[in-house]
């Protein structure tokens, strides 16, 4: 069986620029998967060739065994993805939206109907499904972003910052949110430079100006470099990374 | 399928929340075919006239009450001296001028050539030159009934289509032919511009909605816009303004169809050409600007000096004017418009495609 | 007054960096100058004339040939002797058809009546008033010369004189125009889509949030546009003047003076609309269908306010442009004053004072 992400010196240049500069991992089914780095590290640009939204410049890699550069599509259909910005349509109410999303998706309307059931539970939406998604708080609309990307219960989901301008108590609901996803066997493939929330995955690779420096379970990492906890030791492996001595 | 009507749904959903969107979209062609209706009108008549009679004779009297007949002139008795009536232009009293000389009625009485002067206010270029071709024929005829013998040749003429003259009759197809490009070009550019700058086409990317979906799905709802606004505009044309619709609507609307593939596809690779929506409007404004000022729909393409006449061919506008015209006014036929049918055909064919295919999914 | 200092450079700011934007803000002035000096001319001319002679004398190749050597016919496209008229026009072939039935020759002995036929394809009304009294002109003028020839009867004959524009070029008229309806363009649409750009990106609130004051905001976002239009208005000027050859009357300082007031009402109008609306693309539309569509259709920049139903030509009077475009004709043409332009000058300067007022009004209300 295929690995769920796996990826060989894949590499990613806008002009000189290169964002991402052979990286290659792999991802197993069912795993919680940190991507960490410090902005610019090439998170996004990276995610976003594994939704087949961008294509390589060089290099490969395979997305539930489907090929990023040729096969986008089929990626697609097996894939969900909730991206840094809310992207969610603001003017539509929360079931409008996830209905929307669902139809694109490929459900019918009876699926749709039941899984928005489903969904408003899991993810405890409640009330907020009838509401304009512009003017709910940042909380519920990351909610309903995660229940858009999730709909058509896609075997990985990437999550770009999930938890971006969230406040703490928030962030780690959404995390036991994610943990419930991972348990039901989805693979989570998550960006985030909140060290704390690192911790909650299984593995993680931290990136730094497009390159991977290190990856492994975080405790591993944090034993490995003598520290007390990730943070310390992402500190350590990015000043030595921008140091050159790394 | 289900995707397109999902994409379509959402699209008017958004159109229908917004109640200022939604009131411009509606009362936008309303306003433009009242305004265009009424306030376009090349008729040259009731110039103000400024008469100065220094011969004070009947013949004088005469030739003077002429230019009075037929409601093209309207004769008013200055009050301010010859000397100073370009007071009179520059305040806007009066267009023209009619000075008779004195011992006018004398020189033609005794068989000599009289002369009277005739002052035209020149800024508007295109009114001094009808009104001075007006008062050439005035005189002419004015010389005419004085001749001691007359021939008698007649011009018989007649005037098909639109024997009163009303401008309103000749605009109003063509509003729809300019409603239909500058509606659906400014909408589906910005509609994609929009979702593209609030990230919310990303998220759509990422489906795997196939691209044909995508594309049909984000331009439907503004074929269908477009089709309610021409309708508009044609219901209060020929409801208000009684337009004959002498042609086939249903003819009009397949042809609209066939536009509408330009016109969409026009909007699509503007929207892949601009980042931001201000880009986006620009753009289309810009293109709407351009054909509609070449395609005929105020001055005809005749008029234009040669070489902006061979940029016309390329302004696929111009093709569907004259066959909303043709239809509306004439009915005409496919078999009488077929030249600008195959122009349309071909240019809708190149234009959506080359959009669709610029168009991706990819960011 | 550093703050505003502050918005404008910021402003400013946005549109540099935003190339494409600027390129057509400089573009379409001069495209549009282009177009109506020289496309749009409503002098009808290359009327395309069919003729059906069946006289073939001497007298009818005459009469064809004054139609197609006077300067508004030109020969209709090929068509076959014999077609149905109709089937001509509907397939746009020919304008006129002109039928010469056998006779004529005979007729200008003037003992038989004698009819030519005309016939005219409608739909454009004002090219059918054209053909009307230019084939009149064509036929009395051949008919006077067969008949002074033969009788050398005296005739009373027209000295015009046109003023202002002797060469009667409609490039003159429009061209001026223009200048209005670009400096209502940029200053109105720009002002109003900034505003609501920052609305709908949510730094409007980041901003009032700031010991800024609305009126601050406000100057100095206007500032840069005020800026870009003068310079797009001086630019279709030039264009005018050196290109077109237009020719400058009057007095500069004046029509610099009125343009500034012009510019007040077009801002006041831009700032209006952005409190009412949210998002960039209806402040788009309600630009258009509020400043572009007036400016051009009820301000007597192509059709005479005088031919107007009343009640269109009473609106006229809330139209800024309407003051403006008989301004910088008056001005550049025929060298009128401010004696003769003061009622212009009146109605303008009432209306930007009222518009400013209201929008400042409008402006605090919905800040605060």
């Amino acid at each position: 069986m295929p690995k769920a992400v796996e990826t060989r010196d894949l590499t990613r240049a806008f002009g000189d620029f290169i964002a991402v500069d052979h990286v290659s991992l792999e991802v197993d089914h069912g795993e919680i998967f940190g991507f960490l780095g410090p902005n610019g590290a090439g998170k996004t640009t990276m995610i976003r060739m594994l939704c087949g939204l961008l294509k390589p410049t060089s290099g490969s890699g395979m997305v539930n065994g489907f090929d990023i550069a040729n096969q986008a599509e089929e990626i697609k259909r097996t894939i969900g993805y909730m991206s840094q910005r809310f992207s969610l349509y603001g003017d539509l109410t929360g079931e409008q939206n996830l209905k929307f999303y669902g139809t694109v998706y490929g459900l019918n309307s009876r699926q749709l109907r039941a899984r928005i059931d489903e969904l408003t539970d899991q993810l405890d939406l409640g009330v907020f499904i009838d509401r304009i998604t512009g003017s709910l708080p940042v909380g519920w609309r990351q909610r309903l972003a995660l229940a858009a990307a999730i709909i058509h219960r896609p075997a990985i989901v990437f999550l770009d910052e999930p938890t971006a301008g969230v406040d703490p108590g928030y962030r780690r609901t959404f995390w036991e949110l994610l943990y419930r996803l991972a348990d039901q066997g989805t693979t989570l493939f998550v960006t985030t430079h909140y060290m704390d929330e690192a911790e909650f995955c299984r593995r993680v690779c931290i990136m730094h100006q497009g390159k991977p420096i290190a990856t492994g379970p975080p405790h591993e990492l944090v034993d490995a470099h003598g520290e007390k906890n990730l943070e310390a030791t992402f500190i350590k492996l990015i000043t030595q990374g921008a140091t050159g001595t790394g | 399928m289900r995707s397109i009507l999902a994409l379509v749904r959402k699209e008017f959903i958004q159109v229908f929340r917004d109640p200022v969107m939604l009131r411009l979209i509606f009362v936008s062609p309303i306003i433009q075919v009242f305004l265009l209706g009424y306030a376009v009108n090349f008729d040259v008549k009731l110039i103000p006239m400024a008469l100065y009679d220094f011969d004070r004779s009947q013949l004088s009297r005469d030739l003077a009450r002429s230019f009075s007949v037929g409601d093209y002139f309207v004769i008013e008795s200055p009050r301010i001296p010859l000397q100073r009536i370009e007071d009179g232009f520059k305040q806007d009293r009066y267009r023209v001028a009619l000075v008779i000389p004195e011992g006018f009625s004398e020189r033609v009485r005794t068989g000599r050539p009289a002369e009277v002067g005739f002052w035209v206010d020149g800024t508007n270029a295109n009114s001094a030159g009808i009104a001075i071709g007006y008062a050439g024929t005035i005189v002419q005829r004015f010389n005419e009934r004085h001749l001691p013998t007359r021939i008698p040749i007649e011009m018989r003429q007649k005037i098909l289509y639109n024997p009163e003259g009303r401008s309103v009759y000749f605009m109003v197809p063509g509003i729809v032919a300019t409603l239909l490009t500058t509606i659906t070009v400014m909408l589906t550019s910005m509609a994609i511009v929009r979702e593209r700058e609030v990230g919310t086409l990303e998220q759509i990317m990422v489906t795997p909605i196939s691209k044909t979906a995508l594309i049909l799905g984000k331009t439907i709802p503004f074929a269908i816009l477009g089709f309610l606004e021409i309708s508009a505009a044609l219901a209060l044309g020929t409801a208000w303004f009684r337009i004959p619709f002498i042609g086939s609507k249903v003819l009009l609307y397949g042809l609209a169809l066939i536009y509408l593939l330009t016109a969409l596809g026009v909007g699509m690779l503007i929207s892949t050409l601009c980042r931001t929506q201000q880009q986006a409007m620009f753009f289309g404004w810009f293109f709407t600007l351009f054909t509609i000022l070449t395609s005929g729909f105020v001055t005809p393409i005749e008029n234009m000096p040669s070489i902006v006449q061979h940029i016309t061919l390329a302004n696929p506008l111009r093709y569907f004017i004259k066959i909303v015209r043709g239809i509306m006014m004439k009915g005409a036929g496919v078999g009488d418009l077929y030249p600008e049918i195959l122009a349309m055909v071909a240019f809708g064919i190149i234009i959506f495609t080359s959009a669709s295919l610029t168009f991706s999914k990819r960011l | 007054m550093n703050r505003i200092g502050q918005i404008a450079l910021k402003e400013l700011r946005h549109i540099v960096r935003d190339v494409r934007s600027l390129v057509i803000a400089i573009l379409m002035p001069v495209l549009m100058t282009f177009l109506y000096g020289y496309a749009i001319n409503l002098d009808i001319k290359n009327i395309k004339l069919a003729v059906f002679d069946f006289d073939h004398s001497q007298a009818s190749r005459r009469l064809v040939s004054d139609f197609y050597n006077s300067r508004y016919f030109i020969p209709a496209d090929r068509v076959p002797s014999l077609t149905d008229p109709e089937a001509i026009f509907k397939a746009g072939r020919a304008h006129v058809i002109l039928t010469i039935r056998p006779g004529l020759e005979a007729a200008l002995s003037g003992r038989f009546p004698y009819e030519l036929g005309l016939l005219v394809d409608g739909a454009d009304a004002n090219l059918a008033a054209a053909v009307t009294s230019y084939s009149k002109i064509i036929l009395y003028r051949l008919l006077e010369e067969m008949k002074g020839n033969r009788l050398n009867v005296p005739r009373i004959s027209l000295s015009q004189q046109v003023l202002y524009n002797p060469d009667l070029k409609s490039s003159h008229f429009f061209v001026l125009g223009i200048i209005a309806v670009i400096l209502m363009l940029i200053s109105a649409l720009l002002t109003s889509l900034t505003i609501a750009r920052e609305k709908e990106s949510g730094t409007m609130e980041q901003l009032l949030t700031t010991p800024v004051k609305p009126h601050e905001i406000i100057i100095g976002k206007v500032i840069p546009y005020i800026a870009l239009a003068a310079l797009d208005g001086l630019l279709v000027w030039a264009f005018g003047v050196f290109h077109f050859g237009i020719p400058i009357n009057g007095s500069l300082g004046l029509l610099s003076a009125f343009g500034v007031i012009f510019l007040v009402a077009a801002l006041s109008i831009g700032i209006l609309i952005s409190t009412l609306v949210k998002t960039q693309q209806v402040a788009m539309l309600a630009t258009f269908v509020t400043t572009m569509m007036p400016s051009v259709l009820l301000s007597g920049f192509v059709f005479e306010i005088r031919n107007m139903p009343r009640v269109l030509q009473a609106i006229t009077y809330i139209v800024p442009a309407r003051y403006f475009i008989s301004i910088i004709r008056g001005i550049m043409l025929k060298g009128s004053g401010f004696d003769v332009l003061w009622h212009q000058a009146l109605g303008l300067g009432i209306l930007a004072l009222v518009l400013l007022t209201i929008a400042i009004k409008k402006f605090e209300i919905r800040s605060t």
